[in-house]
């Protein structure tokens, strides 16, 4: 029922997927500057005829339906073009900086996960107290920092000043890595290459905690308020009075519920984090598909654009469809 | 078994102290019920919660004892109280709808309490073997748990969560939870107020049925007197955290003392004298936190005097196990 359910809401991303191309596609289009211009960079020693000749090979001197319907029907067999600028296949591109980007959203939504969930339920357990109010102001402060400014503060210091962690790439210049699945992490945990795994984690951490900051800071006040709203219910005192240890009482029965509000945050959240992406990206010098976007859009690189904000849509809406399968478990009286 | 001895209880607030409880006296032996009655608000609850050692918030018991098979609960290391809760006394809670955590299984959060207390351990064979033999043995109680508290087909209904529990079904899981360790004293706080009138009676039929067959002593706090006066053998009138009158049900209800008790039941509209007009006690509650030494129900006193302010009064025995605490009698 439920597999049946997961598959319905899948096949339901199709047309989702066709509104985010036409809409990307045409709004491309309606943005000031034109990408043969920009090539040709206004040179007065290119002939209109040499201008013409471009524009036709890029198939931009046709009217837009034609080009959109073009773009659609090609894009249905999985070819999403050639980019303008590096005239290389769109896919190949997406496909090469694809696992660096979700390895460093994973990574940055686990830190985050696992340093506001604690810290959270604490709070919340210990209202009012040093710590709770540490915290709180803490997170506040993370929630009002921009991740561009986070991600230069956390250079400054720990790059420039005490050398601790690499503030560009993703691994280190002349260590090998044999790639298995693009992941570096993962690739150097398979290949059993510590040094690898050592490097990666260096070039991780800074960017990832830049990332994850503001959901890190969100998270711990949901936590707090809906764990400070759990634990005056009955059924805590009702835990309580089974002879529960109180250990139990907070972690099983009182998270348990507290975590309901808390993953439908992080659900809406994992839209600003793919958006964080591409500043946290361009700061770092990441080779992911944020710094791709960033790139190709002050290129005016139509099929790059396209195609990466195709692949954020369907990482978006994948995102979204774990959550709410995620919640029907956490939470009995929701089905999907 | 259990005796309660000049307990106190108070809320440490930014305006004061409130005695919530304050210098309660009561006992009860095996098998006997127990009714505590009063209006909202009066420290019957925050009393139940106190005898469990669970005293809510910024709540802090100052003095007495509470006595339970000889030995003073106040004196227990949190970890003894934990192994007393749930094992030897147990709580029924007034709304079933919040007792039962809304994200685990009815089956669950009954066989809880077997686990917690280790009831169904198992000594012999591999820890995987005895791991599953456990397992077994508490679902096979829970099962028996929940027919004998008549929730029908268990065996489906272990499974479901209690959101596709009706209201009478609920409160009949809460108490197998309390009745799944065999305890010797049931706190049941309000257990019917939640529910209606017809399955009010089937629970209580039930809570009757427990008593009488496992011989579980009962504490009910209610503001029901007619259910107080069928289904208790001895009642304590509550007001403002005090004891004011207790003894055997029918001296208390038949022949009541307190100025208090009366309005209490001339407050009840009789369906035998229709014309009969209620008389509701004028006021309310007072605030906890104003109260002086002196009776709490002077304010709203009918026939108080000048006599009321001039000391604290304490319960007077009145023949039979019968006591009041008022100026009339002392």
């Amino acid at each position: 029922m439920r597999a049946v359910k997961i598959v319905e809401r899948v096949l339901a991303t199709i047309p989702i997927m066709i509104g985010v191309a036409i809409l990307v596609f045409l709004f491309m289009r309606f943005t000031p500057g034109d990408p043969v211009d920009l090539m040709m960079g206004k040179d007065g020693n290119v002939s209109a005829q040499e201008v013409a000749t471009l524009r036709a090979q890029f198939n931009l001197d046709e009217p837009i339906y034609v080009q959109l319907f073009d773009y659609l029907h090609k894009a249905s067999q999985g070819d999403l073009g050639l980019s303008f600028k590096k005239n290389r296949p769109v896919i190949e591109l997406v496909k090469e900086a694809l696992p660096a980007t979700v390895e460093l959203s994973l990574v940055a939504v686990v830190i985050s996960l696992f340093i506001a969930i604690p810290i959270g339920v604490y709070s919340a357990v210990k209202q009012n107290s040093l710590i709770d109010r540490a915290s709180m102001g803490i997170s506040f402060l993370g929630v009002s920092m921009p991740a561009f400014w986070l991600g230069i503060v956390l250079i400054l210091i720990f790059s420039v000043k005490l050398g601790i962690s690499p503030a560009q790439g993703r691994i280190d210049y002349g260590v090998g890595l044999d790639k298995v699945t693009g992941f570096y992490l993962l690739d150097s945990i398979l290949t059993g290459n510590f040094q690898a795994f050592k490097s990666t984690l260096s070039h991780l951490l800074l960017p990832a905690i830049t990332l994850g900051a503001t959901l890190a800071a969100i998270v711990t006040r949901v936590v707090r308020s809906s764990m400070l709203e759990v634990l005056r219910q009955d059924y805590i005192v009702m835990a309580r009075a089974k002879g529960m240890s109180e250990f139990k009482v907070v972690v099983k029965h009182a998270l348990r519920n507290a975590l309901i509000p808390t993953v439908t945050v992080v659900g809406l959240e994992i839209g600003v984090l793919l958006g964080g992406n591409m500043i946290v990206e361009t700061v770092f010098g990441w080779p992911g598909l944020g710094r791709i976007a960033v790139e190709a859009i002050f290129n005016r690189d139509y099929p790059l654009v396209q195609g990466v904000v195709m692949f954020y849509a369907i990482v978006f809406v994948m995102a979204n469809l774990i959550v709410d399968i995620l919640y029907t478990y956490i939470n009995p009286k929701i089905s999907i | 078994m259990l005796q309660v001895k000049d307990l106190t209880m108070v809320y440490e607030t930014d305006r004061g102290k409130v005695k919530a409880v304050n210098g309660v006296n009561f006992s009860i032996g095996h098998g006997e019920v127990l009714g505590l009655v009063g209006e909202s608000g009066c420290g019957k609850s925050a009393t139940l919660l106190t005898l469990l050692g669970l005293v809510p918030y910024p709540g802090k018991i100052t003095s007495g004892e509470i006595l339970f098979n000889g030995e003073d609960l106040r004196k227990k290391s949190p970890t003894e109280m934990r192994n007393i809760r749930g094992k030897d006394i147990a709580m029924i809670f007034q709304d079933p709808m919040t007792a039962l955590n809304p994200v685990f299984k009815v089956g669950e959060q009954i066989r809880e309490t077997l686990r917690i207390h280790g009831l169904m351990q198992e000594q012999k064979g591999s820890w995987w073997s005895r791991r599953k033999k456990q397992n077994h043995n508490e679902r096979e109680r829970v099962m028996e748990l929940m027919k004998e508290v008549g929730i029908p087909s268990p065996d489906e209904r272990f499974f479901e969560y209690p959101h596709q529990f009706s209201g009478g079904m609920q409160q009949r899981v809460v108490i197998a939870i309390a009745l799944a360790c065999s305890a010797q004293l049931l706190l049941a706080d309000e257990p019917t107020t939640a529910l209606d009138v017809t399955i009010q009676a089937q629970i209580l039929e039930l809570l009757n049925k427990i008593n009488r067959e496992r011989e579980t002593a009962i504490i009910m706090v209610t503001h029901n007197l007619g259910m107080a006066a069928e289904f208790c053998q001895k009642i304590a009138v509550m007001y403002a955290g005090e004891i004011v009158e207790q003894g055997p049900t029918d001296a208390v209800l038949e022949n009541p003392k307190h100025p208090y008790t009366q309005g209490l039941l001339q407050s009840i509209p009789r369906i035998s004298e229709r014309k009969q007009r209620i008389e509701p006690i004028p006021g309310s509650v007072p605030d906890l936190a104003t109260l002086d030494e002196t009776c709490a129900f002077y304010p709203r006193c009918g026939k108080r005097t000048k006599a009321c302010l001039l000391k604290k009064y304490n319960l007077e025995d009145l023949g039979e196990g019968h006591s009041a605490k008022c100026a009339l009698y002392s």
